[in-house]
């Protein structure tokens, strides 16, 4: 007991002075490691923020985690192929414990048009309420109120529909449309806010109507053509999906993926992209360690021969070594961390600004300010990739001591 | 000469150091060249890819038409158009086309699509219908009403090679334009937008339908050198009257052009990423083994040898190093791209991916530029030899007699 | 017979200033006077654009303001091309095609024919009364000056509407189309009045888009023939009509 407290002391205690002693090139590791890490967070973060942001969008402003249609709606889209029986849906998904918001809608392709212009659109009849919670579309507001006024006969455009239509704030769009009476229907609406998603297909047709407007307009009795779903956590998006599924047989459930398999796609190249990366700056990284690892060792190999020499085990030596890579590592690592983190943080708050290449992001749905995100597990992984990095560059130096039998280089020059 | 025999003798009787700084410089050089020519040549591919599909290199339209695709804003005398980019240097091929919205009826249900009138004999080399045939056949010159349809639009018509469609439609003189034509061949060029609502009909026969002899929508030439574009395009504006504009592809497909330029920014952002962590590496090796040799080098001075002539010899040997491995890693690194030139890397996974922000490529090349794979190997030159100057200059500092009793 | 009872009335009465007529009750006549029970036309329509010049005649039936045909007689290349609408809805036909196709919603914006006038200016009941309030803005000894203001419900894309109304008639001289921002964006003549079958009507009518993007367009419809308030056989309506009544 006695000894090995006595030994970690004096382990500690060698391996800092024996780092304090090669001073430059301490410094030097550690700034690789602190660097390499902050670079590698910042692009994790930076990364996975800007398609984080994009899934988001997605799920916020269109999908939901679940999309619930009638059968058939998604392959041919119909105001007839109505989910009739909401009331039962809604009364399923509000007590389920997963379940943190549901919204419903009704769907309808539309033209839109003023004295000058006219446009495809799509329209939306939504609760605006139900919705605000559902995806804080408030965030997405660019111009006006997120309201539809007296008499529901306000209108939320998409930005880039009211830039072809150059309608702003105030003005007046009227929307045609079939009904289900196969008739076309018009009706007439003031522009009271303009929102940007980033979700191209909001962004370029959406207007956000009244949903009981919506439903007079395109002469719908009851029902709606699709209901959105927000769970607390996208782990638990199957097991609903397949609860939903069992429940209503009438009624086709999809997850995200399924609506834009796109996005996972990006997704699972993004983080496949980051793994590659940290793998290759780590293996570079420990190669470093390695090198400067084994000429410390080589350089005391007389050192060690004296202290074989006088009885203390290899045990302990080995220690040493590892402890002096262990305190590399660990400052490398917090450093890193903390630059990494600070800067993380920054552009969390702050955002990158790529304004400079908006048409460019629009056309990929991206945000032209791009802002980072930052997970626990980041520093979990940096901190694994450092410690395996730093323990495998000590292996061979000390297979390499091991070898060179340190008590009779003694009596070498 | 002398330091230069000097350096290589050193960089001989250290294996070690020199087999690792070629090791890992080389590795790096291979890895930027391989990775800017990937990135290089998967933009160029999917640019290419969406330039060369439909939209062409270079188009000539009437000075407001992009602004307002209307009627009012038609190409009027393709004839004389025809003969002034057939006398201008530098064109490969070059056509008409007429653009057009018209509705198909299939049962009672209207579709609407776009209905292009094409001369198909230019347009073989203008774009990549022809070669996106996948059932029946594409157009000839002499073809009445045989329409050249997207696949997807014909599933969503439920017709078939050799059924027959009715459309109606605008004549340029604002007729009626309505006819049945038979479908003689399904194209499928992978963007779902394009091949879900678009049609061809040969000009000449469109032209009786539409009322359009001698008029367009479009004036599609593709240049003899891609690269040469911007020449030509500038050198059709100064022929054209001032009713019409000449504009290469990156005008007409801005958004794509910049979309590109941001995944390299965020492509060098992560091979910057990689550098940092290499040029330390190499910082430490070139330390190490410097320092390894303070007692030699103190005795150096001792014996007389100026700080320059020291430093010259540690420069040189640093250099040869760097030069022999940006040479090496060049050599594999450009090997690697040229392989990967010839024989595309395939994504059959992304597909979907692609196709969803109208990129048609499953396939990416690497480009094969030597220009840039010297740059990226001066570049790399450059880096290893700032990473060694630092311990090289350090190194130098000491004093002959506290060089020789450093541990 | 009715309205020339209505007209003969008006010249009765002299004018006095406590029975000064509204802006309602113009706009009421002038809709009255434009639109019999049924009409039976006979129209030459030109549409003129920078570039070209076309003329199409056409022979339209119709009852009130739901339900109309047109046969589409000259040029030969679209002759036999018919029109149907019924309230909401219209189709055509092509014989070319032998095909009956519906107009979707999408297309409601699109010229009808090339003209100035869109689709959805032939299918809205554009009842005045119905979606505008009407000022009387001023008068003078040959007419009236009337300001159309949509009711915010009302589907329509115009900001206002300015209508000049012949006393004597009680027909529009001129209709000016404007948009929200108060630019003018088009313009609709009524001239050449003349007695169709006892009633007066304009016999020629010229729409000018107004917008630069439009220069050198115009529309005028020339009304060759005209029949009112004669029955019209009720099969014309219906969507058969449309192949039996090609030819």
């Amino acid at each position: 007991m006695f000894r090995s407290t006595g030994s970690g002391l004096l382990v500690a205690r060698i391996a800092w002075a024996s780092l304090l002693r090669r001073r430059t090139r301490t410094v030097l590791v550690v700034l690789m490691i602190a660097m390499s890490l902050w670079g590698l967070l910042f692009m994790q973060g930076l990364y996975e923020g800007m398609y984080e942001q994009m899934i988001d969008n997605a799920i916020r402003s269109g999908s939901g985690h679940l999309t619930i249609y009638a059968k058939g709606y998604r392959l041919e889209p119909d105001i007839k192929k109505l989910i009739t029986n909401i009331e039962e849906v809604a009364r399923f998904l509000a007590k389920d414990q997963r379940v943190a918001s549901v919204v419903s809608r009704i769907n309808q392709e539309a033209l839109a048009a003023t004295a000058n212009y006219s446009r495809n659109a799509k329209v939306l009849g939504v609760e605006l309420g139900a919705e605000q919670k559902h995806g804080r579309l408030a965030d997405y507001l660019r111009q006006g109120e997120l309201a539809f006024g007296p008499k529901a006969r306000g209108a939320v455009v998409g930005s880039g529909l009211a830039k072809k239509l150059k309608i702003s704030l105030g003005h007046k769009l009227v929307l045609s449309a079939q009904a289900t009476d196969n008739e076309v229907s018009a009706i007439a609406l003031k522009v009271r806010g303009i929102i940007k998603t980033n979700n191209l297909a909001i962004d370029d047709g959406a207007v956000f109507i009244d949903q009981a407007k919506a439903a007079e307009f395109l002469g719908i009795g009851a029902g709606v053509t699709q209901v959105c779903v927000i769970l607390h956590s996208e782990e638990e998006m199957v097991p609903l999906q397949q609860a939903l599924r069992q429940k209503f047989t009438d009624l086709e459930v999809f997850r995200w993926d399924e609506l834009y398999p796109a996005l996972m796609q990006s997704r699972v190249m993004m983080e496949g992209f980051s793994y590659v990366t940290y793998l290759l700056v780590f293996a570079v990284a420990a190669l470093g360690i390695f090198g400067v690892i084994l000429v410390s060792i080589l350089e005391r190999i007389r050192e060690f021969g004296i202290m074989l020499a006088i009885g203390t085990e290899f045990a302990l030596i080995r220690k040493i070594v590892l402890f002096e890579s262990f305190i590399i590592g660990f400052l490398g690592y917090l450093s890193g961390s903390l630059l990494g983190g600070l800067t993380l943080n920054y552009f969390r708050v702050h955002g990158l600004d790529l304004t400079a290449f908006s048409e460019g992001l629009d056309a990929f749905g991206l945000d032209a300010i791009m802002y980072s995100i930052i997970k626990p597990d980041y520093f979990v992984t940096a901190f694994l990739a450092v410690l395996l990095a730093t323990i495998l560059s000590v292996i061979f130096p000390l297979r390499v001591l091991k070898k060179a039998r340190p008590i009779e280089a003694i009596t070498k020059l | 000469m002398m330091v230069a025999a000097i350096a290589w003798r050193n960089i001989r009787a250290n294996k070690k150091r020199s087999i690792v700084t070629v090791a890992l410089i080389s590795l790096t050089t291979a890895l930027l060249v391989y990775s800017s020519a990937f990135m290089d040549g998967s933009h160029n591919k999917m640019i290419q890819a969406a330039v060369e599909i439909y939209p062409g290199y270079l188009q000539i339209t009437q000075r407001d038409f992009r602004d307002n695709p209307s009627y009012d804003n038609l190409i009027l005398d393709t004839g004389a158009l025809h003969r002034l980019v057939e006398k201008t240097a530098g064109v490969a091929a070059h056509g008409a086309r007429f653009e057009t919205f018209v509705l198909y009826a299939a049962r009672e249900k209207a579709v609407g699509a776009m209905l292009t009138g094409i001369e198909p004999e230019p347009e073989k080399l203008l774009s990549r219908l022809h070669s996106s045939l996948v059932k029946g056949r594409y157009l000839t010159k002499d073809d009445t009403n045989a329409l050249y349809m997207g696949v997807e639009l014909a599933k969503r018509l439920k017709v078939d090679v050799g059924d027959t469609l009715s459309f109606i439609g605008n004549g340029a003189d604002y007729s009626f334009a309505a006819d049945r034509v038979e479908v003689v061949g399904l194209f499928k060029t992978g963007l779902f937008d394009f091949d879900g609502g678009a049609t061809f009909l040969n000009k000449p026969y469109f032209d009786q339908m539409m009322a359009s002899t001698d008029l367009a929508t479009h004036y599609v030439v593709l240049p003899r050198q891609p690269a040469a574009v911007e020449e030509l395009a500038a050198g059709l504006r100064q022929q054209l009257s001032r009713d019409y504009r000449a504009e290469s592809w990156r005008q007409t497909m801005g958004g794509l052009v910049e979309a590109m330029e941001v995944d390299s920014i965020f492509g060098y952002i992560t091979l910057g990423i990689i550098f940092i962590v290499i040029f330390f590496v190499i910082m430490i090796y070139t330390l190490l083994t410097v320092f390894s040799r303070i007692r030699e080098i103190g005795i150096l001075r001792a014996i007389g040898t100026t700080p320059g002539q020291v430093l010259a010899m540690l420069l040189g040997e640093s250099m040869i190093l760097s030069l022999l491995s940006v040479c090496l890693g060049g050599l594999i690194g450009g090997a690697l791209a040229y392989y990967f030139y010839l024989n595309p890397m395939e994504f059959p996974s992304y597909e979907e991916q692609f196709k969803q922000y109208g990129l048609a490529v499953t396939s990416m090349p690497c480009a094969f530029e030597p220009l840039t794979i010297l740059r990226d190997m001066a570049i790399m030159f450059l880096l290893s030899l700032l990473s060694g100057l630092y311990p090289i200059v350090k190194v130098n500092r000491y004093q002959p007699v506290e060089a020789m009793h450093h541990v | 017979m009715r309205l020339f009872m209505v007209i003969m009335l008006l010249f009765l009465l002299p004018p006095q200033a406590g029975a000064a007529i509204t802006a309602a009750e113009i706009i009421k006549k002038v809709e009255d006077n434009l639109n019999g029970e049924t009409a039976r036309l006979a129209i030459a329509m030109t549409v003129k654009t920078s570039r070209t010049q076309r003329t199409v005649r056409l022979e339209s039936f119709s009852i009130g303001t739901d339900k109309s045909f047109i046969r589409i007689a000259y040029p030969k290349k679209d002759e036999g091309i018919t029109f149907l609408k019924v309230d909401k809805q219209m189709w055509q036909y092509v014989p070319r095609i032998e095909k009956i196709i519906k107009i979707p919603a999408s297309m409601m914006q699109q010229s009808w024919m090339g003209s100035d006038f869109s689709n959805d200016d032939l299918i809205k009941e554009s009842s005045i009364s119905k979606d505008y309030d009407a000022n009387l803005l001023g008068e003078d000894g040959s007419g009236f000056s009337l300001e159309l203001i949509p009711h915010p419900e009302a589907p329509v894309v115009w900001g206002k509407i300015i209508m000049g109304v012949s006393r004597s008639s009680f027909l529009p001289t001129e209709v000016d189309y404007f948009d929200e921002e108060g630019v003018l964006v088009r313009t609709l003549y009524y001239r050449e009045v003349q007695r169709f079958a006892g009633r007066l009507y304009p016999s020629l009518w010229v729409m000018e888009p107004k917008t630069p993007d439009k220069a050198g367009h115009q529309t005028i419809v020339r009304v060759e023939a005209a029949e009112f308030d004669q029955p019209i056989d009720p099969e014309y309506f219906t969507k058969r009509a449309l192949k039996r009544f090609s030819k």
